[in-house]
């Protein structure tokens, strides 16, 4: 619930700054442009599990896709999709039982995204995740899939023009999985292509 | 898309879902506690101090009466508006001993309380198992573990009317007594809550039967793993997917119990509690063919032990129904059914239980009295309507989250 609170705050703040910029801007270029990102990077699920959390493996590669419509010069939309690894638990999971629990996600959000100064951008997004959890152990291995519906994300970003389609950059980004309140940070290199 | 409306959007989004539950921690005993030499209360002492209680101090915030209940663990003061001390009492010397807390079933507040019935006001001839016609019980109640510091004072007004003695009216707790959004110190669906739920003034439980993916029938209420049933884990997702090894193993209950076997549950309402119906409400058709042997077998376990407790397989849809139907014998299954009154007819229900929305519906339940049969409404809630239910309605049980009101409206019947 604090990160809830908390996002509903940040966001009301960022929504603000947002719309503010929008009306201060006394030309408006009309660019409708679009990128196409790719970005791959470190995960690291950040560990706040109550049972089984003393020997979990927390830091995995993950690589995400997002795409951007860009109808202004200073805010975008987007969608934003990807896969990451949240945590790998093996061995002596409690204390009678041993096995190896996986746990992935592939999120699904809507995005908006502000450049606040030259090259440097700012985003939030909400939407919906995917969750796999793989469990081995207890005389049964079991896959289940869990829709969960209240995700956030938070991120920012430096993304370099290196010519007038391609740009390289860097993102820092906080997901929040409301399902099972799972929270991972990720720092991605990224290339995107604009048309 | 007009920006402002984005921003609505958004702010709607996020907000879905920030609603998790409340825990209202039970104020420790601390100085509350017994004072050393203080005996058990007499077996025969305590229907002598139930009744219909006029509050003299404090009205606003308790009302102007309270019922006083014992319980198979403690006795209950329970009030109109939901506010509710669940306590303990002994004796020492001429003195009755009342200790434990209050909370209030409708929102965080919570305290400790003491009280007491000198000798001289009706203590001395209760623990001798004498009637008493005036009883005054004296005391103080205070804020979550503060002192209690506020005054409280009972008077003894009547014992529960003929009607309410006379009365096998059934008080059912919801998911083993009580839901975890009702801020309990214990977890629902679990072993600790059905050892719990008496002190709320049930005297039967709702629970909720699904089964692991090796054919253990568990009780527990979601479809999958969450937060808001279980402490944050390395399960997630379909909770019958899982073997009953996985679920034992891997997960907690929000309070730290493990999840109990339905089996578990059966055989400690019948050999810890009082408890005198207990409602199956079946989350999987798959699991009926499970379910059967297990409840033929409490059955058996009441008898033996002399135990007078309905133990009920609850059919919520026709899916259940179409499973039960399909079991061989099926009319000689207990069980307590949601559906029409036909549908109650063609399996044999013990007992009809409509939902509360449809009504009193006191034509349909004469008609089920009439056959010999039973029946409980849920899950009825709201103070106004528990009230209306009681004093219009001839159930003979209503399934609840707040069963310390249905005790009060239902005690206080002249």
């Amino acid at each position: 619930m604090r990160h809830g609170r908390a996002f509903v705050l940040l966001t009301l703040i960022f929504a603000t700054v947002a719309v503010y910029s929008q009306k201060s801007d006394s030309v408006r270029l009309h660019l409708n442009r679009y990128t196409l990102t790719i970005g791959t990077g470190w995960t690291h699920y950040i560990n706040t599990l109550e049972i089984g959390g003393q020997n979990i493996q927390q830091d995995f590669a993950g690589v995400s896709l997002k795409f951007f419509w860009e109808p202004e010069h200073r805010l975008s939309l987007g969608m934003e999709t990807g896969y990451y690894k949240l945590f790998s638990a093996k061995g002596q999971l409690t204390d009678n039982t041993t096995g190896q629990v996986d746990r992935s996600v592939i999120p699904l959000l809507f995005l908006i995204r502000m450049r606040i100064i030259e090259n440097v951008h700012i985003g939030i997004g909400t939407g919906i995740a995917f969750i796999t959890n793989k469990t081995a152990g207890g005389k049964q291995k079991v896959v289940t899939e869990t829709l969960s519906l209240s995700n956030f994300e938070l991120s920012g970003a430096y993304i370099y023009p290196l010519s007038k389609h391609w740009l390289l950059g860097g993102e820092l980004k906080l997901f929040h999985f409301g399902n099972t309140e799972d929270t991972m940070y990720s720092i991605q290199a990224t290339c995107a292509m604009k048309f | 898309m007009n920006i402002r409306n984005l921003y609505v959007i958004v702010l709607l989004m996020l907000t879905i879902g920030c609603n998790k539950e409340s825990i209202v921690p039970v104020p420790t005993s601390g100085n509350n506690s017994f004072p050393d030499g203080t005996l058990p209360l007499p077996p025969a002492s305590k229907p002598l101090m139930e009744g219909i209680y006029l509050v003299n101090t404090n009205t606003t915030i308790f009302g102007d009466t309270m019922v006083v209940k014992w319980n198979h663990s403690g006795i209950l003061f329970t009030s109109k508006n939901g506010k509710h001390f669940i306590m303990d009492a002994g004796c020492l010397d001429s003195v009755i001993l009342i200790r434990g807390y209050w909370r209030d079933g409708y929102s965080d507040a919570t305290g400790l309380s003491n009280m007491s019935i000198s000798g001289s006001e009706g203590g001395k001839d209760l623990i001798a198992g004498k009637p008493v016609a005036q009883i005054i019980i004296r005391g103080a109640f205070g804020t979550n573990n503060d002192a209690p510091n506020q005054t409280i004072t009972l008077q003894y007004l009547r014992p529960f009317s003929i009607k309410v003695k006379e009365s096998n009216f059934y008080i059912l707790g919801h998911r083993a007594g009580g839901r975890n959004s009702e801020r309990l110190p214990v977890s629902e669906n679990s072993i600790a809550m059905v050892r719990f739920t008496e002190r709320l003034g049930t005297t039967g439980i709702e629970v909720d039967p699904r089964i692991s993916s090796d054919g253990v029938a568990f009780i527990y209420h979601d479809p999958d793993i969450n937060t808001r049933l279980t402490q944050k884990g390395l399960l997630a997702g379909d909770v019958s997917a899982y073997t009953w090894l996985q679920l034992s193993s891997f997960v907690k209950l929000i309070h730290g119990e493990r999840i109990p076997s339905l089996e578990e549950v059966l055989a400690f309402a019948i050999d810890s509690t009082e408890l005198r119906f207990i409602y199956m409400d079946m989350k999987s058709a798959e699991a009926v063919p499970a379910v059967i042997p297990i409840q033929q077998r409490a059955i058996q376990r009441a008898k033996d032990k002399g135990r007078d407790i309905v133990i009920l397989m609850g059919i919520p849809d026709t899916d259940v129904l179409n499973a039960l139907l399909a079991y061989p014998g099926y009319r000689n299954v207990p069980s307590l059914c949601e559906l029409e009154v036909e549908d109650v007819r063609t399996v044999n229900s013990k007992v009809w239980a409509p939902r509360w929305t449809l009504g009193t519906q006191n034509d349909l339940v004469q008609q089920m009295h009439d056959e010999g049969r039973l029946a409980v409404s849920w899950t009825v809630d709201s103070p106004v309507w528990i009230r209306n239910y009681l004093n219009q309605g001839i159930f003979d049980g209503l399934v609840t989250n707040f069963p310390y009101v249905v005790a009060y409206h239902h005690y206080i019947q002249e």
